[in-house]
């Protein structure tokens, strides 16, 4: 514009101040079309994006509110009980049969159980299975032909839980120890047949503990020289829902490891009654001055589950006891015995079984002791302890007042629990020590040196059928050293069944030994178990003790005298290594271990008789041999003609 | 009259989008959700942790680095907000099963220290991811190994596994790893109570080569069956001399930080049969020669070895060897030359000088006869190019001149160095 010139249209002057706020902005909007427009648009785009990116951002935060709700994960690595749907009832189909040779339980198809090897299984097969999945929970045999069989299977029956479907079936024979109270309680299980059931007769039967009878089949025996025609029982269960096959206890987390365990196996008891369940957790009283509560504890274990579940209730009970330094290393991938380890919430370890018969044990052995090493880097020592043993309350009280002497005296190369020696009648002291050179093994301490730079890379390899015990007590590998034991044993060998036991040899050798059970017991002069100091010990009670009549009859009870307290000594004939005929003699006698020369020292023996300490010295052998007076002859006892026993190896 | 009504429209827009406004603030308000920042999250872990018992320690590598970097200042989140992922670890043997409820992702694996005996155990959790509002914490369980060490497991993600989850942004996990043991030392990070390395600069350090292989024990099993070990007293003897000389290697080589791995035989041992081959008579080990220290020969010395000759010179084909007793031990020194690697030989008698080449490789971590030494983490290839194709079949006679695949002829040192190059004592 070059000149101002009025604009004659133009509106009147209206003053400012008279105008509202809105309209000036108005006017000036309607002045400025396109400015207008613009601001328009983009303030109407600016609401759009405000508000989609507001909806999405509520989306967010709702995921990730669902996601911290919602856990994504389950544990994988606690035991799950494979469920089948329980939406409406199932039915087993179930068929069992009974003959001289073979006997076989299918479920559902499934062969649950078979046997027909000759020469085995004889007596009557049980087998439980679960109400509500149809899983086998217990299978046993009761050889009820042989005594106390029967007794066993009541004691089993008893202990299953009602409710729970029982299978029976007979193998060749299973009525000749079957006494009245067995047939009894199978007539109140609903057995029909029972009371009547007689010699080579076959039989089957399927019935709910509590319950109903599905099926019984019975084939009498015609004669005493035959067997009965074989039956083969085919019947249907009910499968019920899995709340009625489950017990409510408090939710816990020992609960829930209890509820896993009782819906899986049977025959452990009270543990899984609903009304009292027996404990799971023990807590037993710590230890002052505890020195091995961060040594690790191995349990070595094969598929014996009712034994390992004793030995580790003994155990979890010993004052003293780190449960987290238990590792249970079954040899095999064996379903059971991991039950029971989990049960107690400990750890276990499986191992592929290597070789055969006592050299799979011993492979066992050293992978177990690898692995206990591997998995406990910083420990010096280890425990090892077997399924088959019961532990003393005081048994880390004892290894804990012990185990120095291991660090201490480089003469020693185990600490055990167990007194070869140690039986009712010949063990009286909890508080005395000994050193021995045979190593007891069953309940000892192993140090990491010991293993690792001596024993690991030369262990017997598979191929070799040894006993890895017999193997470490071989002088190559003793090397001269020696073992502490004490007087009473705090292990307690139970185990009837294994590869080296059968009950005989248990009631014979094991069943009388000494366990401790006196709680918190203080050892005596434990540092005097130093070698030298040891020597002097035996020194001045072989000064001190009374040489006992040795023109009397070592066998006849009038040999020691009936005081108490007092120390005696004898001599024994023994002329080299291998004369050992005397000392086996004198054991058999005694009662004690004779199977081979344990538990001695430079050829002393040290025991108990009729509560007088005993020391037995192999002439002239011995390096104490001078201390017999020369008018003394020493003892010497001929083995009777007849053959001896075939030697067996303790387990 | 469109012009009032576009004016309206824009009116009741703008109300609308306060109306939301406010609403979005109340929702946030209600769900808390902006409060939850790096350092909430952090502190709620710490707390769960401290009321499981469980002493985690912090290993996050930016969160280590600014600590390493500055004193603690005043502002508000100094070292736990940079990242909204944050790393501690844990000490496995202080985990318990009862605890595992209250967190979210846990990968667990085998127990490496079952590993190569014929066992399984239990899985063992290896990591556990935490994910809250967008924050992730990541709490690693290191395992005491047999060699003395701490080891972490790598993450092996399970088909199932979420895949939206930064895996890729975690500072543990990629591979295994090895550690020293840690001493760890109480602080306060942004008003909270934190465990941290004491020596925070030493663990970064470590990290950043904390790579570690575990030894292919599945392959040395089937090798073993085919060639089984020879367990007479000569060969034990001479595993446990082997283990000797690399312990006394570890301890005084580590002391004057001269980083070495096994190297020719030594390794061919460790991968096919995760042993020692009982015929090799000797020990190899290779040092970078920018590491070469004149202290190596002093220390070593002082450990009881005997200096058994010297050849070559820093600048070119440097090899020293020591005996302890009738056990030799070797060390190559190897020079960097661009694609490859490589380590001279020579011939005491004749002055003929050797190279033996190998493609590039990294340094790892593994566990030797129960100890923590390096290998190439290229293992096959450097032993391939060191023992070609035919690596897996045992060769009793083996000429150090000749066999190796590697080998190629570096000429002849002049006569007038042989004094220098060629030591033998």
């Amino acid at each position: 514009m070059e000149s101002w010139t009025p604009n004659p249209r133009a509106k009147p002057f209206i003053p400012r101040t008279q105008r509202s706020l809105y309209l000036s902005w108005k006017y000036k909007l309607t002045n400025r079309r396109t400015l207008r427009r613009t601001c328009q648009a983009g303030a109407v785009l600016f609401l759009v994006v405000t508000v989609i990116v507001n909806i999405k951002l509520i989306l967010d935060t709702r995921r990730a509110a669902n996601e911290d709700q919602a856990p994504e994960y389950e544990d994988p690595g606690g035991p799950q009980t494979p469920r089948r749907p329980v939406h409406g009832r199932r039915v087993l189909d179930i068929e069992v049969y009974s003959s001289r040779s073979k006997v076989y339980v299918a479920v559902d198809g499934t062969t649950v159980l078979e046997d027909d090897m000759r020469e085995q299984g004889r007596g009557i097969h049980v087998i439980v299975l679960n109400q509500a999945s149809g899983h086998v929970m217990a299978k046993r045999i009761f050889d009820t032909y042989s005594p106390h069989e029967d007794e066993a299977m009541i004691l089993f029956l008893n202990m299953v839980t009602r409710g729970r479907v029982l299978i029976f079936t007979i193998k060749d024979e299973g009525t000749f120890h079957l006494k009245d109270s067995a047939r009894a309680l199978l007539k109140s299980l609903g057995s029909e047949a029972s009371l009547g059931l007689s010699w080579r007769d076959m039989w089957t039967l399927v019935l709910r503990k509590g319950g109903q009878v599905y099926g019984e089949k019975h084939s009498k025996s015609p004669a005493l020289s035959t067997w009965g025609d074989p039956v083969l029982l085919k019947t249907e269960v009910q499968l019920t829902a899995s709340e009625e096959a489950e017990c409510q206890w408090a939710d816990t987390e020992l609960n829930r490891r209890r509820k896993i365990f009782c819906s899986k196996v049977e025959g452990y008891g009270s543990i899984c009654s609903c009304k009292d369940p027996a404990p799971i957790e023990f807590n037993p009283e710590p230890l002052q001055n505890n020195k091995v509560s961060n040594i690790p504890v191995a349990v070595i274990a094969g598929n014996r589950p009712n034994y390992l579940y004793r030995m580790l209730r003994s155990l979890l009970s010993a004052h003293g006891v780190n449960p987290q330094m238990i590792t249970v290393f079954i040899d095999g991938y064996y379903e059971e015995p991991m039950d029971v380890v989990e049960l107690f919430g400990l750890k276990g370890v499986q191992h592929t079984p290597i070789s055969i018969k006592n050299a799979r044990v011993s492979q066992h052995y050293k992978a177990s002791l690898t692995a206990s090493f591997n998995l406990h880097p910083e420990a010096e020592f280890t425990i090892v302890l077997e399924e088959d043993l019961d532990v003393s309350i005081d048994f880390f009280s004892f290894l804990s007042q012990t185990i120095h002497l291991l660090n201490q005296d480089d003469s020693l190369y185990c600490i055990s629990a167990w007194n070869d020696q140690g039986y009712e009648h010949t063990a009286e002291d909890p508080a005395l020590l000994y050193r021995v050179e045979s190593m007891p093994g069953l309940g000892w301490v192993l140090k990491k040196s010991l293993y690792k730079e001596e024993l690991e890379a030369k262990w017997p390899t598979p191929e070799k059928l040894w006993d890895w015990d017999m193997w470490v007590r071989m002088p190559e590998q003793r090397r001269g050293r020696e073992c502490v034991i004490p007087d009473v044993s705090r292990t307690y060998h139970f185990g009837i069944i294994g590869l080296n036991m059968n009950g005989y040899f248990h009631e014979v050798y094991f069943k009388k030994h000494k366990l401790n059970t006196v709680p918190l017991v203080e050892l005596r002069d434990v540092d005097r178990l130093k070698k030298e100091a040891y020597e002097e010990e035996v020194q001045r009670l072989l000064r001190e003790a009374e040489v006992l009549d040795h023109s009397k009859d070592p066998c006849d009870d009038s040999f020691v005298p009936d005081s108490e307290g007092k120390t005696f000594v004898m001599f024994i004939r023994m002329d080299t290594e291998t004369d050992t005929g005397t000392w086996t003699e004198l054991a058999k006698c005694l009662h004690v271990w004779d199977l081979d020369v344990r538990g001695n020292h430079l050829g002393l023996w040290r025991l108990f008789r009729k509560k007088n300490h005993i020391l037995v010295v192999a002439t002239p052998l011995s390096p104490y041999s001078w201390r017999k007076p020369s008018s003394v002859k020493p003892i010497h006892l001929e083995p009777p003609p007849k053959e001896e026993p075939a030697a067996v190896e303790q387990m | 009259m469109v012009r009032v009504n576009r004016s309206a429209l824009l009116y009741v827009l703008a109300l609308g989008s306060c109306a939301f406004l406010l609403f979005q603030l109340y929702y946030y308000r209600n769900s808390g959700l902006v409060l939850f920042s790096v350092q909430q999250v952090v502190r709620s872990f710490l707390s769960a942790a401290h009321s499981c018992r469980l002493p985690v320690f912090l290993i996050d590598v930016a969160a280590l680095n600014s600590i390493s970097h500055n004193a603690p200042g005043h502002h508000h989140c100094n070292f736990l907000c940079s990242r909204p992922i944050t790393a501690f670890g844990l000490n496995a043997k202080h985990w318990g099963h009862d605890v595992m409820g209250i967190f979210n992702v846990i990968l667990s694996g085998e127990d490496p220290r079952l590993v190569g005996l014929d066992v399984s155990g239990d899985q063992v959790p290896l990591h556990l991811l935490l994910r809250r509002h967008g924050n992730i914490i990541q709490l690693v369980f290191f395992v005491e190994r047999g060699g003395g060490f701490l080891w972490h497991g790598g993450l092996r993600l399970r088909p199932d596994q979420d895949r939206t989850f930064p895996f890729k942004h975690l500072d543990y996990g990629r591979h295994q790893g090895a550690y020293d043991r840690l001493d760890l030392v109480l602080t306060v990070l942004d008003g909270l109570d934190v465990r941290v390395p004491r020596n925070v600069t030493h663990f970064l350090l470590e990290q950043r080569h904390a790579h570690f292989l575990e030894c292919g024990y599945r392959d040395a099993r089937s090798f073993l069956q085919l060639y089984p070990q020879d367990l007479g007293p000569a060969a034990l003897d001479f595993r446990r001399k082997v283990q000797t000389l690399l312990q006394i290697s570890v301890q005084t080589l580590g002391l004057i930080q001269v980083p070495f791995w096994i190297s020719s035989g030594t390794c061919l041992g460790w991968l096919r049969q995760c042993g020692v081959i009982s015929y090799s008579r000797d020990v190899d080990i290779g040092v970078l020669v920018q590491d070469f220290r004149p202290e190596i020969v002093q220390v070593l010395t002082a450990s009881g070895l005997r200096l058994k000759h010297r050849f070559g010179k820093v600048e070119d084909s440097l090899e020293l060897s020591f005996l302890l007793d009738d056990v030799k031990l070797d060390i190559f020194f190897f020079y960097d030359d661009g694609d490859v690697m490589w380590n001279g030989g020579t011939q005491a008698r004749t002055g003929r000088k050797f190279k033996y080449v190998f493609p590039r490789f990294s340094l790892c971590w593994t566990l030797f006869l129960e100890l923590k030494v390096r290998v190439p983490c290229e293992t096959l290839d450097y032993v391939r190019a060191n023992y070609g194709d035919g690596w897996s079949v045992p060769v009793a006679t083996w000429d150090w001149k000749t066999s190796p695949s590697n080998v190629l002829d570096n000429g002849v040192w002049p006569v007038d160095q042989w004094e220098e190059v060629i030591q033998v004592f």
